[in-house]
C-alpha cells in the first residue's frame, strides 16, 4: 500500500540489477526480475513465515537465507540459482521428503504435489528413509466429508493454518506435539470432521503435499 | 528403496491402477453459482465423461481465490441423476391439477419425506414429449388466454439464479408478447423493501461500494445479516478488516458468528429495528456528531427527520429494543465519530413488513453523518442470489423496464414501444405475492416459470398449493422436478448454470460472465434459446446469433451497461458504472458529488408493532434464514453429496432457557405451528438464538418453513415478513 513514500533499495539478484522499496523481500524482487525461487511454504497471497526453507538464496554470508522472510539490503549480491543453492536445494527436498508416503493423495488425483515437483526437478526417485512411514504412524484423518488428511505427507508448512486463521478467519487450524509427533491440529485437537471447521476448503487449496486433499475429487475420479 | 508414485501419463499407460486423473482435462474460468458475492473460479472438468472434477478459486475482485464450501464442492447438483432432460407434458389422467408427491399434497404437520422428490411419484403423471410439441403447446395455450382474457390474465416469474441476457429476454417475452407488466421474481422476497427505500431516499437500488472497501472504513455496522453462513467468502473480507481495526457493530437477534470479530454485539428484540436507529441518531444529533456540511449540500427533510428521532430517546429505545441505554448511547457514538463508516444489511431488516422503514433509517444513518461516496463509507445491501443486482437491473420488476425506467412514464413507454416494436402495457404489473393472490382469484390464469420454485419460497405454502392449482396453465422451465414442478401442464428442461454463457452482476455491482463447462444433459436446451422459442410460436420473433447479441442488445437500452461489453467485461469483469472499460475497472465507489435523484432524500420512520404478534397459543417469535451449506429451497444443493452429507436435516433452534421451559432437549422432535399450518422436526438448543424466538432455516421441503410463515407484506416494497410470525411448539413424544 504505501510503496510511494517508502526508500528504493539497489541489488542484484543473479547479477541483474533490480530497485525495490525498502522492505520488499528478496523473493518478490526475484519475482520483478521473473527468477522463480521455489517455495512450498508461501504465497503472495499470505504472510511469510520462512519455514521451508526452500527459497533459499545465498547472499554471501555464512548461512543461507530464507528469500521468503528476508528483506532487500541495499548492494546486496544475491545467488538465486547457483550450484551451491542448488545443492541445499536439493537437501532440503530430501530431508523434508523423509517418510514421504509411497502415494501422495494430491499426485494421485489432482497431480499437483509441489515437494514432489522438486523431487522430479532434483531427481530424486526413492522415497529417502522410507521405512519411516511403514504402518503410517502419523496417522490420517478421514473424518469430514470433503477433506482427507494424511499426517504422514504433511511437512508442517502452516499454509493450512495461516489459511484457516488468517484469510478465511475461521481460526479451526493449529499445531499440537513436539519433535516428531508434531502434526496440525483442528481446535483442540479434535478429528476434522467432529470440528468446528465450516469446510471452505481453504486449507486444502493451498496444501501443497498430499496432507490435505479434496476427498469429492477422488470420490468423483475413482467412481468411474 | 520404495519409489514414490507419479502421476504422469507413463504411470497410466502401464495401466497402474492408481492413476485416477483422466489424462485430458479441460479448464474453464468460471464462477460460482450461488450467493452475491459472485466468486471467480475455475472449474476442473473431464471433457470425455462430461463431468465437473474440482474447482480452484481465481483472483477475482470479489474474493481473490477464496471460496466456501459451496463454491468448493456444491458443483455437483448439475451432474445428478435427477435432471430433466426430456420435456414432459401432463397425462390426461392428471387433471384437475394438484400436487403429485406426498410431500407437497399433504397440509397437515405430518413429517413428510425428506432430502429429494421421489421421481417415481411423479413422472407418472407426465409423458415425454418432443420438443415441438411441447413448446407448441406451451405457446399456444399461453396465447390462447391472452387472446380470450387479455395479457393482465398472464404472468411470469423470472429468477435472480438466471443470467442477465436471459432476466432480460425473459421479461421482454412478458411485455412484448403476453402483453403486461406481471413479471417479477424472487428479489421481491429478498431486497425489495431495500431497493424501494433507496430508489426513493437516492435514486438508485444498488450498492454505493462494493463490500471489500471495508477495509477503509473507520466503522462498519453489519445487521440483520449472518456474512459468516450467507456470504462466506465477503465476511472474510470483514474479518480482515476487522482483526486490522476496522470496529464493527453487529445487530441481530441471532447471534451472528461476525459477532466474535465486532466492537460491540448489540441484540435487539426482533421488530424492533426501527426504534434503534433513531435512537442512534438521536444521540448522534443531540451530540452534534453529525456532518451539517454534507446535510446542507446534499440532503433534504433534515428537519422533519430530527423532529422524529427527538422523541427516541435513548431511555424509550432501551425500553423499546431490550437493549441499555449506555449502549445505544456507545453505538451512536461510536457511528457519529468515525471518519468513515459504511453500512452492511441483510434480510433481518428487509424481510419485515416494515422492511422499507428499516432500511429509510440505515439510509438516513448514512446521510447526516455524511458516509456515502467517499472510501470506507456507502450503504452496501448484501445480495442474495448470485445475479439478484442483475435480474433487477435487466428489469423482472413489473414496475420498470430495465435499468429501472417506470413503466409508469409515457415516454419511457414511448421509448421502449420504438426499442422493441409493439405497443406496451401502461399498468404496472403485479409483484410475485400479489400474482399468487390473483391466480387465487382466478383473475391471473396462466404462468411461465423460470427457475422459480415458489412452492417452498413463498410464505403461508397452503396458500400457495391452492394458488397453483387453480392456475388454468403453467409451463414450468428448470433443470429439476421442483415442487412447483407438480402443478405443471408442461415441463421444459432448462441448463443448469454449468452449462450456458452468459453475465451475472454481483452485489458489488461487477458485471462478470459465466462459462460452460459442461454440455447440457439430454434434450436439456438453453434457457434463452426456450424463451425466444416460445416468443417465436406465440407470434413475435426473437432472434439472436448467441447471447452476446442479446446482452447487446439489453446495454444499449440502459445508462449504466451501455459501455459494456463480452469484450471489455473480458476474464474478470468490470463494476458498473465504467465509463471507459478500456482504461478502467469501472467504479467501486458511487456518487460522491450528486444522487442519481440529486440531493438525498430522508424519510422518517416511526416504530410499528410486526403484523403478528405472539399470543398464548403461539407465544414465540419465529425467524426463518439460511444455513451455510443450503441454497433456498434447496433443489440444487440436497442434490450435491458434500452439503447434503454436512447438512442432512431440517431443524428448529431454540434458545436453552426456553427449551428448559418447553421440556426440550437436543435432538427432540417437536411440532411447530402457527396461525396458518404446523411442520413437525428436531430440535437444536443453541443460545444463539434470542430468548423467546426460534428460528428455522427454509431450505428442507419435509419441514418447509413457509408453511409457517406469515404472507401479510410490507406496504412499499411488498416483501413478507419472513422474520417474524408468531409460533407454538409442541415437544412429540417419539420420532413421529
Amino acid at each position: 500500500m504505501a510503496d510511494d513514500n517508502r526508500k528504493l533499495i539497489n541489488l542484484t539478484i543473479d547479477g541483474k540489477p533490480v530497485q525495490v522499496p525498502e522492505g520488499t523481500s528478496i523473493w518478490d524482487a526475484a519475482r520483478r526480475l521473473g527468477i522463480d525461487i521455489p517455495v512450498l511454504c508461501h504465497s503472495p497471497r499470505m504472510r511469510p513465515v520462512g519455514v521451508c526453507r526452500m527459497c533459499v538464496v545465498d547472499i554471501g554470508q555464512r548461512t543461507m537465507a530464507a528469500s521468503c522472510v528476508r528483506p532487500c539490503e541495499e548492494g546486496m549480491k544475491v545467488e538465486a540459482s547457483s550450484a551451491k543453492v542448488d545443492q541445499h536445494r536439493k537437501m532440503l527436498t530430501s530431508l523434508l521428503l523423509s517418510d514421504y508416503p509411497e502415494y501422495s493423495a494430491r499426485e494421485m488425483s489432482t497431480s499437483n504435489d509441489q515437494l514432489l515437483a522438486l523431487a522430479k526437478k532434483y531427481a530424486i526417485q526413492d522415497i529417502p528413509f522410507a521405512d519411516g512411514a511403514t504402518g503410517m504412524p502419523r496417522g490420517t484423518d478421514m473424518s469430514s466429508p470433503v477433506i482427507a488428511v494424511d499426517h504422514q505427507a504433511c511437512i508442517l508448512c502452516d499454509k493450512c493454518i495461516r489459511g484457516c486463521d488468517e484469510l478465511q478467519h475461521n481460526d479451526v487450524i493449529t499445531r499440537t506435539g513436539k519433535g516428531y509427533t508434531a502434526r496440525i491440529a483442528f481446535d483442540l485437537n479434535n478429528p476434522m470432521g467432529e470440528s468446528t471447521c465450516v469446510a471452505c476448503g481453504e486449507c486444502m487449496a493451498v496444501c501443497p503435499t498430499g496432507a490435505l486433499t479434496n476427498k469429492s475429487v477422488f470420490a468423483e475420479m475413482q467412481v468411474r | 528403496m520404495k519409489a514414490f508414485f507419479l502421476n504422469d501419463i507413463k504411470a497410466q499407460d502401464s495401466g497402474s491402477a492408481t492413476a485416477v486423473r483422466p489424462a485430458k482435462v479441460k479448464e474453464v474460468d468460471s464462477l460460482c453459482p450461488y450467493c452475491g458475492v459472485g466468486c471467480a473460479l475455475t472449474f476442473v472438468v473431464d471433457e470425455d465423461k462430461n463431468r465437473i472434477l474440482y474447482t480452484r478459486g481465481r483472483d477475482g475482485a470479489p474474493n481473490a481465490e477464496r471460496l466456501c464450501v459451496k463454491g468448493r464442492y456444491g458443483f455437483d447438483y448439475a451432474m445428478h441423476e435427477q435432471r430433466l432432460t426430456q420435456p414432459l407434458i401432463r397425462k390426461a389422467g392428471s387433471y384437475p391439477k394438484g400436487p403429485l408427491s406426498s410431500a407437497a399434497k399433504d397440509s397437515t404437520g405430518a413429517r413428510k419425506p425428506g432430502g429429494r422428490v421421489d421421481y417415481n411419484e411423479l413422472m407418472p403423471h407426465f409423458r415425454e414429449a418432443g420438443w415441438d410439441e411441447a413448446l407448441d403447446l406451451a405457446a399456444s395455450r399461453l396465447k390462447q388466454i391472452r387472446d380470450t382474457h387479455g395479457g393482465g390474465a398472464l404472468a411470469g416469474f423470472g429468477s435472480a439464479k438466471g443470467s442477465n441476457e436471459e432476466a432480460y429476454l425473459f421479461q421482454k417475452l412478458v411485455r412484448v408478447v403476453f402483453g403486461t407488466n406481471n413479471v417479477d421474481h424472487c428479489t421481491r422476497l429478498c431486497h425489495a423493501s431495500s431497493v424501494a427505500a433507496l430508489l426513493e431516499g437516492i435514486g438508485s437500488g444498488a450498492v454505493t461500494n462494493v463490500v471489500r472497501d471495508i477495509e477503509n472504513a473507520e466503522v462498519a455496522i453489519v445487521t440483520g445479516c449472518n456474512p459468516t453462513e450467507n456470504h462466506p467468502v465477503a465476511a472474510t473480507f470483514m474479518k480482515d478488516a476487522a482483526t486490522k481495526g476496522t470496529k464493527l457493530i453487529v445487530i441481530n437477534p441471532r447471534r451472528p458468528q461476525i459477532a466474535d470479530f465486532a466492537e460491540m454485539y448489540l441484540r435487539p428484540k426482533p421488530g424492533s429495528d426501527v426504534a434503534l436507529y433513531n435512537g442512534m441518531m438521536h444521540v448522534m444529533i443531540t451530540e452534534n456528531l453529525i456532518d451539517r456540511d454534507f446535510i446542507a449540500k446534499r440532503v433534504e427533510g433534515f428537519d422533519a427527520l430530527k423532529k422524529v428521532v427527538a422523541e427516541y430517546t435513548p431511555d424509550r429505545v432501551a425500553k423499546l429494543t431490550g437493549l441499555s441505554a449506555a449502549d445505544i448511547i456507545r453505538a451512536g457514538r461510536l457511528f457519529g465519530s468515525a471518519k468513515a463508516a459504511m453500512i452492511f444489511w441483510g434480510m433481518g431488516i428487509s424481510q419485515q413488513t416494515f422492511g422499507t422503514d428499516n432500511a429509510r433509517c440505515l439510509i438516513a444513518l448514512a446521510m447526516i453523518t455524511g458516509n456515502v461516496g467517499r472510501p470506507g463509507t456507502g450503504l452496501h445491501p448484501l445480495r442474495g442470489q448470485n445475479n439478484v443486482q442483475g435480474a433487477s437491473d435487466s428489469g423482472l420488476i413489473p414496475m420498470v423496464y430495465p435499468d429501472y425506467q417506470s413503466v409508469k412514464d409515457p415516454r419511457i413507454q414511448e421509448k421502449f414501444e420504438k426499442y422493441w416494436g409493439v405497443k406496451l402495457s401502461p399498468q404496472v404489473g403485479l409483484t410475485v405475492t400479489e400474482i399468487m393472490h390473483a391466480a387465487l382469484k382466478g383473475s391471473v390464469k396462466g404462468m411461465y416459470m423460470m427457475g422459480e420454485n415458489p412452492f417452498l419460497s413463498d410464505p403461508d405454502i397452503n396458500k400457495v398449493r391452492k394458488a397453483l392449482s387453480a392456475l388454468e396453465f403453467l409451463v414450468v422451465q428448470d433443470i429439476f422436478f421442483t415442487e412447483t414442478a407438480e402443478f405443471a401442464d408442461v415441463i421444459l428442461p432448462a441448463s443448469s448454470f454449468m452449462e450456458k454463457t452468459g453475465t451475472y452482476t454481483n452485489t458489488d455491482r461487477r458485471v462478470q460472465i459465466g462459462r460452460p463447462a459442461l454440455q447440457p444433459p439430454g434434450e436439456a436446451r438453453q434457457d434463452w434459446e426456450l424463451i425466444c422459442e416460445i416468443s417465436n410460436r406465440m407470434g413475435f420473433p426473437m432472434k439472436y446469433d448467441s447471447v452476446e447479441q442479446v446482452f447487446d442488445e439489453f446495454a444499449a437500452c440502459t445508462n449504466e451497461y451501455k459501455t459494456l461489453n463480452y469484450q471489455n467485461l473480458g476474464a474478470f469483469g468490470k463494476w458498473y458504472p465504467c465509463a471507459d472499460p478500456k482504461t478502467s475497472q469501472g467504479e467501486m465507489i458511487v456518487f460522491g458529488d450528486t444522487f442519481p435523484s440529486g440531493k438525498a432524500k430522508l424519510v422518517p420512520a416511526q416504530v410499528t408493532e410486526p403484523d403478528e404478534l405472539p399470543s398464548n397459543e403461539y407465544p414465540y417469535v419465529l425467524n426463518t434464514g439460511r444455513v451455510l451449506e443450503h441454497w433456498h429451497t434447496g433443489s440444487m444443493t440436497r442434490r450435491s453429496r458434500a452439503l447434503d452429507t454436512i447438512e442432512p436435516e431440517a431443524f428448529v433452534e431454540v434458545h436453552p432457557l426456553d427449551a428448559k421451559v418447553l421440556g426440550l432437549s437436543e435432538g427432540d422432535w417437536v411440532k411447530v405451528k402457527s396461525r396458518r399450518g404446523e411442520i413437525t422436526l428436531k430440535v437444536r438448543v443453541h443460545d444463539r438464538t434470542i430468548q423467546g424466538s426460534v428460528f428455522i432455516p427454509m431450505h428442507f421441503r419435509e419441514a418447509a418453513a413457509n408453511v409457517l410463515t406469515n404472507p401479510a407484506i410490507d406496504p412499499i416494497g411488498k416483501i413478507p415478513g419472513f422474520k417474524f410470525c408468531a409460533v407454538g411448539l409442541t415437544r412429540l413424544g417419539s420420532r413421529p
